[in-house]
């Protein structure tokens, strides 16, 4: 394989494995933070709320740059001594050594945490839309809040937040170049670096990736929302 | 013996009082039916017997047994959601809009709770419900979706369901209310022949019809309280209450 394979290669999995590591984190805390936002505690729901408005109302590259950069500096003013990291700039491309450098860390967190916001509300508006009726029935059966949540709301919601969600898959995939600028090589970086010289068509390389790559989601997530709503 | 018995129960939405405190007693294998004109309070005397609504004051009694009492909005008793669960069991309901669970086929809807909540075996939840499903007619419609059924095949797997958890009491929300009108008949068909299995029914309805051939008794309830109550040959033919006289006349022209 010629070098400029593998950097394509590299880059398609780095953005890849940011992508899916980041939405997998992202709905498990949009998870907490929908029951956090729908539940009686004021003060939880005062903490979701402002979460949400954080990460939603600042832009997602100074989350990046934020969380790259702070930890780090605020470790060595308390500690005086530098954070141990290891360093993904250093690394030359070397695959395993990436995707364990601080800044392939750095990106997750900022990306799942990003998502998470959005997600919270994915989920907290596709739990919200399902009619009362159904809370009624499952309690009128005697069912516990938890079980009416997993046997009766959360399967209809399913059917209702796989078409958000895709959306939200497809945002992260292409906003996960943004982590370019904390110097981790992924798939726009690639791009960008092999075009230098005149060499424009490496662009066009990397954009046909993306496309493909959001194509292929966007399919799949058609087929699990039809696969959740099959009894419509 | 008294099934359900509630003394004063008293319920506000905000500065609404719906109830004004309703006392009854129903005795096993009676079929009582509340009528009244909307706004006067049935439905939501029905959700407060099976806690959908909590009662502002009163006490309810299930099978000669204090369930709930409330005074000021303060539990006198305990009402942790364990409690209130099996209360539920013993009271079965249907709603007006059947409220059945859509991503569940016919037979899954009637099998869930009795699995997910008396921890019946799979097999055993089936082969039952399959046969509560026969009796109200519907075992060829087992696999559908509710989505696939007609509202009166709908409210026939409602009933069913609330049935799968062998309910001692059954109450009923208005459950024709919603039906195009050639499909009143069939659900109204499967609750007397519960009338006639000897289940103890409440039933808020408009269907005067039905009150007068099922019920054993007739509440008609205005304005929060119970106006008046008797026999339904009695308060058809000869009501004693004039509002009760003015609403039978506006309804049965």
């Amino acid at each position: 394989m010629s070098p400029i394979t593998i950097s394509f290669i590299r880059g398609t999995v780095i953005t890849l494995a940011l992508t899916i590591a980041s939405i997998i984190f992202g709905i498990i805390l949009a998870l907490i933070l929908a029951f956090m936002r729908m539940g009686k505690s004021k003060i939880l729901n005062g903490f979701a709320w402002f979460y949400v408005w954080i990460f939603r109302g600042t832009p997602l590259f100074l989350q990046i740059v934020v969380i790259n950069f702070v930890p780090p500096l605020i470790y060595l003013s308390v500690t005086g001594k530098p954070m141990p990291r290891s360093n993904g700039i250093m690394t030359a491309g070397y695959l395993p050594m990436l995707l364990t450098s601080g800044e392939f860390k750095s990106g997750i967190i900022a990306l799942a945490l990003n998502t998470g916001a959005y997600c919270c509300e994915i989920i907290r508006a596709g739990i919200e839309s399902i009619d009362i009726g159904q809370h009624e029935a499952a309690k009128a059966l005697g069912m516990s809040k938890f079980t009416a949540m997993s046997k009766v709301i959360i399967p209809q919601t399913m059917k209702r937040i796989i078409p958000p969600f895709s959306n939200e898959f497809t945002l992260i995939l292409k906003d996960s170049s943004l982590v370019s600028t904390i110097g981790l090589t992924e798939l726009a970086r690639v791009s960008r670096q092999l075009s230098a010289g005149g060499k424009w068509s490496y662009l066009f390389v990397g954009a046909a990736i993306y496309l493909f790559l959001t194509t292929f989601s966007t399919f799949a997530f058609d087929k699990l929302e039809k696969y959740f709503g099959r009894y419509e | 013996m008294s099934m359900v018995r509630t003394e004063n129960l008293k319920k506000s939405f905000g500065d609404n009082e719906v109830l004004k405190g309703i006392s009854i007693e129903v005795n096993k294998g009676e079929v009582l039916c509340v009528i009244g004109p909307s706004g006067s309070g049935k439905s939501t005397f029905l959700r407060c017997l099976n806690n959908l609504e909590t009662i502002d004051s009163g006490l309810i009694y299930i099978d000669d047994e204090l369930i709930v009492h409330r005074e000021d909005g303060k539990n006198l008793k305990d009402m942790s959601p364990k409690k209130v669960s099996t209360l539920c069991i013993k009271l079965g309901m249907v709603f007006q809009r059947f409220n059945l669970f859509p991503h569940k086929t016919a037979v899954e809807n009637l099998m869930l709770a009795p699995m997910s909540i008396k921890k019946v075996k799979k097999e055993e939840a089936y082969s039952k419900s399959m046969e509560i499903l026969k009796k109200v007619g519907l075992v060829d419609k087992a696999g559908s979706y509710p989505s696939k059924l007609s509202g009166g095949q709908q409210q026939r797997v409602a009933i069913a369901r609330a049935l799968a958890m062998e309910p001692e009491i059954m109450l009923f929300d208005e459950p024709t209310s919603s039906l195009d009108p050639e499909l009143v008949g069939e659900v109204l068909e499967v609750m007397k022949d519960l009338a006639q299995e000897m289940m103890t029914m409440i039933v808020v309805t408009h269907e005067m019809g039905f009150a007068k051939d099922v019920a054993s008794r007739v509440v008609f309830m205005d304005g929060g309280y119970i106006a008046e109550e008797g026999h339904p040959q009695e308060i058809f033919a000869n009501p004693k209450n004039d509002r009760t006289r003015e609403f039978l006349n506006r309804i049965l022209i």
